[in-house]
């Protein structure tokens, strides 16, 4: 059975004086437990809406999401998200922000300084527990970010555009970075981006959107061998089939 | 306390860059440039009611040590009273200030219902109200409450201003994290929310001193830097009334100047400093 498991899903947003504005329409998806799914698609298409309904932030207005084979209606700790803004909370030292959830669910202070030390080991942070996030480039804020949800043990690690907002080195340094810690904790992963490239490299399979409302255009199996290489033919031919395919999308 | 004396006059707006040696001796210039403009005022005015700089330093170190004639005491007596009524009424505005601020700022319906009655009384001077205070409340708290009034609504409108401040995201992380609302309000928006308090506090302790010295001038009883003020007027011990003033400034300049001190070193701490 799938972990993730969304059909028919269509999300509706009223206006003034206008008809409804459909973001979403009829998006289905089914993803494998341990598998790494990216969603693609342009500006607009409702993408990180899809990922918001999945966080149990928004309501859908219809269809059904399940996780582990149960419905999905308010945020909880099978899901784990990972935003674009880092979203850290500026007051809480990185240690801090990793054991946000842990304090929530009321685990002792010591079981929570060693769960939380496994993760700031993990996305290698050491040295770095008492720093406060304005400290912390944009890189390691995100690794933060990133062992913060993962802390919750989630089943599902949800990530609206994590790296959007780094430069393109940082960029490509946080994707392997992300591929070691998904092979480590065999996490599921539903990735949005809008960069192909970002999503050749990291999907096992791409979900390419199409413009609002957004549904499921098309699939990619991507079977390129790990680690991949960003020069290799077939990664190339990949990413320009991607590329031509989302520029029909636009120009639509 | 030194650094926050000179962030005071450097202005706040500058905080950001160190203060310069020049600035420092503009700043004192400036200084001396209204002291000497003081001084060839009382010199060419010639009266009584316009007295020397060096008459007012005089008298102000005399209060200190001499009991003034008409209540018999002397200004650290004043000074307690003063601070006394002050401390009353500004621990009072916080107590109430903050968790209405909170809630006002949470909940829209909250915020809907108490708008107008806010809006109604906001204009209404502090002052204004003393007459009222000091016939059903009496001589301590009558001052008091007018104090209260003065701090209280800036203190209000920026914890409100805070907690609407928070960023969204900040909340859906939490949400995704687990958290429900008891746990949002008490680990994410009121710690989101302090910095804003302390730049309420700051703002208040400026007002609240105003109030202080013209609610004791209305009646106030048993001394008083107001009061005291009142009294030196009275019998045309002009020296003396201007040394109160002086008392009164200084006072605010080490107050405002502390909390904004103390406001800087808690956003910097918890790193998030206020734009």
């Amino acid at each position: 059975m799938s972990i993730l498991s969304i059909s028919n899903l269509v999300k509706t947003f009223p206006r003034d004086k206008e008809a409804d504005l459909i973001a979403v329409e009829n998006f289905s998806l089914e993803a494998e437990r341990g598998e790494f799914v990216c969603i693609l698609g342009p500006s607009g298409c409702g993408k990180t809406t899809v990922l918001r309904i999945i966080a149990g932030l928004e309501n859908l207005t219809s269809g059904e999401i399940k996780v582990d084979g149960l419905g999905v209606t308010e945020p909880g700790p099978d899901r784990g998200m990972v935003f674009q803004e880092f979203a850290l909370f500026p007051w809480r030292t990185v240690r801090r922000n990793i054991e946000f959830g842990l304090e929530v669910k009321g685990m002792p202070p010591e079981k929570r300084r060693e769960v939380s030390q496994t993760y700031i080991d993990l996305v290698g942070l050491k040295g770095f527990e008492d720093s406060h996030p304005y400290e912390l480039s944009g890189g390691m804020k995100q690794r933060v970010g990133i062992a913060r949800a993962l802390a919750n043990e989630p089943a599902i690690l949800l990530m609206d555009e994590p790296f959007g907002a780094l430069d393109a080195q940082t960029r490509n340094q946080m994707q392997n970075e992300l591929l070691r810690i998904w092979q480590e904790t065999k996490k599921t992963v539903v990735f949005i981006t809008h960069s192909v490239d970002e999503a050749v490299f990291l999907a096992d399979r791409i979900i390419v959107m199409t413009a609002r409302p957004g549904s499921v255009k098309d699939i990619y199996n991507i079977d390129l061998p790990r680690p991949r290489n960003r020069a290799h033919p077939k990664f190339i031919e990949m990413r320009k089939a991607i590329l031509e395919e989302l520029e029909v999308e636009r120009s639509t | 306390m030194l650094e926050s004396i000179r962030d005071f006059f450097s202005g706040r707006n500058k905080r950001l860059g160190r203060l310069s040696f020049s600035d420092v001796i503009i700043a004192i210039i400036g200084l001396i440039a209204f002291v000497v403009v003081w001084h060839l005022s009382a010199m060419i005015l010639d009266t009584t009611y316009l007295p020397f700089p060096a008459e007012v330093a005089d008298a102000f170190f005399r209060s200190f040590a001499v009991k003034d004639p008409i209540s018999g005491v002397t200004m650290w007596d004043n000074l307690e009273s003063s601070l006394n009524r002050f401390l009353v009424g500004f621990v009072l505005a916080v107590i109430i200030a903050v968790p209405i601020g909170l809630a006002l700022g949470w909940s829209r319906v909250a915020e809907n219902a108490t708008k107008p009655i806010i809006e109604i009384f906001r204009p209404i001077p502090p002052l204004a109200w003393a007459p009222f205070f000091f016939i059903v409340f009496g001589a301590f708290l009558g001052p008091v409450l007018v104090i209260f009034l003065g701090v209280v609504f800036p203190i209000l409108s920026n914890v409100i201003f805070g907690v609407k401040s928070v960023e969204p995201s900040l909340i859906d992380a939490a949400k995704t994290l687990g958290a429900k609302q008891s746990t949002l309000f008490l680990k994410v928006i009121l710690p989101y929310t302090v910095p804003y308090l302390m730049a309420g506090i700051t703002i208040g302790l400026g007002i609240g001193w105003m109030c202080i010295v013209a609610a004791e001038m209305i009646g106030a009883e048993g001394g008083g830097v107001g009061l005291f003020i009142q009294n030196m007027n009275a019998i045309g011990r002009y020296p003396e009334m201007f040394a109160g003033m002086a008392v009164v400034a200084l006072l605010g300049i080490i107050t405002v100047g502390g909390a904004g001190y103390i406001e800087r070193k808690l956003s910097n701490w918890m790193g998030v400093s206020r734009k």
